[in-house]
């Protein structure tokens, strides 16, 4: 099938916005792989938690949503550390399986806690902005999502000058190099734990906020496809590296817009692990993961 | 032990009375006893799978379709139906047999929501789309005392399956399993093949999967590609684990004490908070627990024991 240059810039531009999305979500991934080398399955929940964090808030004070980041994030970031003090500690280094199980468990509790919360309806709440489009090197883009772009590259900037200036940053980045000699050094891993954990959550947090802002429908049981989506571009950008995490984010984002533009709105969701899956077969590390063993 | 578990299944309709909601309750318990089994046996070889949906629901898909084909008693087309699985397993554990933890996780998971996807588009023909289609009955219901019959025969196949694993488990095979498990590469240097039998453990539990769904499927009636569930890979998962993995009682004794739990909490008219309550379980268990049940008479034994000595 033909794909005019415009209708492929177009979809290149949904796949931005949709990318970013995943991106805040892949990078907490990566975060907390990076320093604790677990896995959370159950990252997509506190994205659903976001939301409608986000939508509650919205409903009572009728705020910007933007400016409802401020709400979403720390309610996140607490979430995060608690989970990581209650649930994850207790099992790191008891076998990389049970960490897998462990979220599972996590992700009943977290759905079901919010369906009795926020009942297990569809949820939409709409941008202030909504209406409004500008044009950007003439193509036609809602506002709302040059907005998103820009949030997320300014989270992403602040992420990385984090990380990179601060001492708790490079920190964290001595843990998740090598953890016994970050130890040696008199960092509390521990602590850079909870640290991870709590920044990877408050980022999920920032992309259910975005999510919710976007126009996207939202329910409790919502949050285990963009978390296997996010997974999916862990693995294309390499477990760990959060470099890997952005490229896989935007290759993800426009490779999933391209589908349901040529295959059709039923491979939306499919189109993830087909992806995932050629990857794999290709490289099992990731494209930018480091070859283990 | 074994025999007197026997004897129970084999009297509990009666000391209950057969009636039709607890001979359902029953029947799918034994089907997810297979179930759960299948997935166990996997684990085996240090493999895990969050994609089992997949395997039940081909095993349903091929068994009704070959039953309304070719008119055969769903008892035979469940043994062939489950054929199509287990080729799709084979297929699969091809591609996952370099894939570990948390990779083979998301593929499995993966593979079922894609051909959850190829059921709704592609093959709608055959699966009838999101409404999906009749499947024939195991049994008609103009037999008298059906389900009764249905639940023995689908007991007899239980065994039948947790028997074979057994065997195969206390075989040769079992023990290359365990060497695989524990290290691969000294596996490899005592001339085992890992990939060989990886693949071997993932045709057999996508097999017994597929009995185990197409089972469900004919005891049912009807199927529809909501089998491809994420629920229904969660489930034997969480059987498994509160069972305790790696044994044969395990994913049995899971089975019975969550199936009981979830219906138990269905009767007090808890729905949402089922899912909590067994989500806090399951965390505890991993935590606290991590033999899961089975281990729980040895745990209350050693802790009575310490009492006694200090005491």
């Amino acid at each position: 099938m033909v794909v005019s240059p415009d209708i492929a810039l177009q979809v290149v531009i949904w796949g931005l916005y949709a990318g970013c999305i995943y991106i805040l979500l892949a990078t907490g991934l990566n975060l907390i792989f990076g320093v604790m080398k677990i896995v959370n399955f159950a990252h997509g929940e506190l994205l659903m938690l976001g939301a409608f964090v986000t939508f509650t808030f919205f409903t009572i004070s009728g705020f910007n949503p933007y400016v409802l980041l401020a709400a979403s994030v720390p309610i996140l970031i607490v979430l995060g550390v608690t989970i990581e003090r209650l649930c994850f500690r207790p099992i790191l280094g008891t076998g990389k399986l049970n960490e897998i199980f462990i979220s599972l468990g996590l992700i009943y509790i977290i759905q079901n806690a919010a369906a009795i919360i926020w009942t297990d309806e569809w949820r939409i709440i709409h941008s202030p902005y909504e209406s409004i489009t500008i044009s950007v090197f003439g193509v036609n883009m809602p506002l709302d999502y040059l907005i998103i772009i820009t949030t997320t590259i300014a989270i992403l900037i602040a992420l990385y000058l984090f990380l990179r200036k601060t001492t708790l940053g490079r920190a964290m980045r001595a843990t998740s190099q090598n953890r016994k000699g970050a130890m040696l050094m008199g960092i509390n891993v521990e602590r850079m734990d909870m640290i991870s954990f709590g920044i990877g959550a408050g980022l999920a947090g920032a992309a259910g906020t975005l999510w919710a802002v976007s126009g996207q429908v939202f329910n409790p049981y919502m949050g285990s496809l963009p978390a296997i989506k996010a997974f999916a571009i862990v693995i294309i950008g390499g477990l760990g590296s959060i470099p890997g995490a952005i490229i896989g984010g935007l290759i993800y984002g426009i490779a999933e817009n391209f589908a349901i533009f040529t295959l059709g709105g039923a491979w939306k969701d499919a189109i993830s692990f087909l992806i995932l899956i050629l990857v794999l077969i290709v490289r099992p590390t990731g494209i930018f993961g480091e070859s283990s063993e | 032990m074994q025999l007197a578990a026997l004897a129970a299944a084999a009297v509990i309709p009666f000391l209950l009375g057969a009636n039709l909601y607890i001979l359902t309750v029953l029947i799918l318990m034994l089907v997810f006893i297979i179930y759960s089994s299948a997935w166990n046996f996997l684990t085996y070889t240090g493999q895990g799978s969050l994609g089992h949906a997949a395997f039940f629901g081909l095993g349903g898909y091929g068994s009704t379709l070959i039953a309304v084909a070719t008119g055969l008693s769903p008892y035979i087309t469940i043994f062939i139906g489950a054929g199509l699985p287990a080729l799709v397993g084979l297929f699969i554990g091809a591609i996952c047999v370099r894939l570990k933890e948390w990779f083979l996780a998301m593929v499995t998971f993966g593979f079922a929501i894609i051909i959850q996807t190829l059921m709704v588009s592609q093959f709608s023909a055959w699966s009838g789309g999101w409404d999906g289609i009749a499947s024939p009955r195991l049994l008609s219901s103009s037999i008298p005392n059906y389900l009764l019959i249905e639940y023995y025969s689908i007991l007899a196949i239980t065994v039948l399956v947790i028997v074979l694993f057994a065997i195969i488990l206390r075989s040769r095979i079992g023990l290359a399993f365990a060497a695989i498990r524990e290290n691969e590469l000294e596996a490899r240097a005592a001339g085992i093949n890992p990939v060989k039998y990886r693949l071997f453990a993932f045709m057999t539990s996508a097999y017994f999967a597929g009995v185990a769904g197409a089972l469900e499927i004919h005891h049912m009636g009807y199927i529809t590609p909501e089998i491809f569930g994420v629920d229904i890979s969660f489930w034997p998962v969480i059987y498994s684990i509160s069972g305790g993995l790696g044994t044969l009682a395990g994913p049995i004794v899971g089975t019975i004490v969550i199936t009981l739990l979830w219906d138990g909490l269905q009767s007090l008219g808890i729905s949402y908070a089922r899912y909590i309550v067994i989500g806090i379980l399951l965390v505890l268990i991993i935590i606290f627990l991590p033999k899961g049940l089975v281990s729980l008479p040895g745990r209350i034994r050693e802790w009575m024991e310490k009492r006694a000595k200090k005491a």
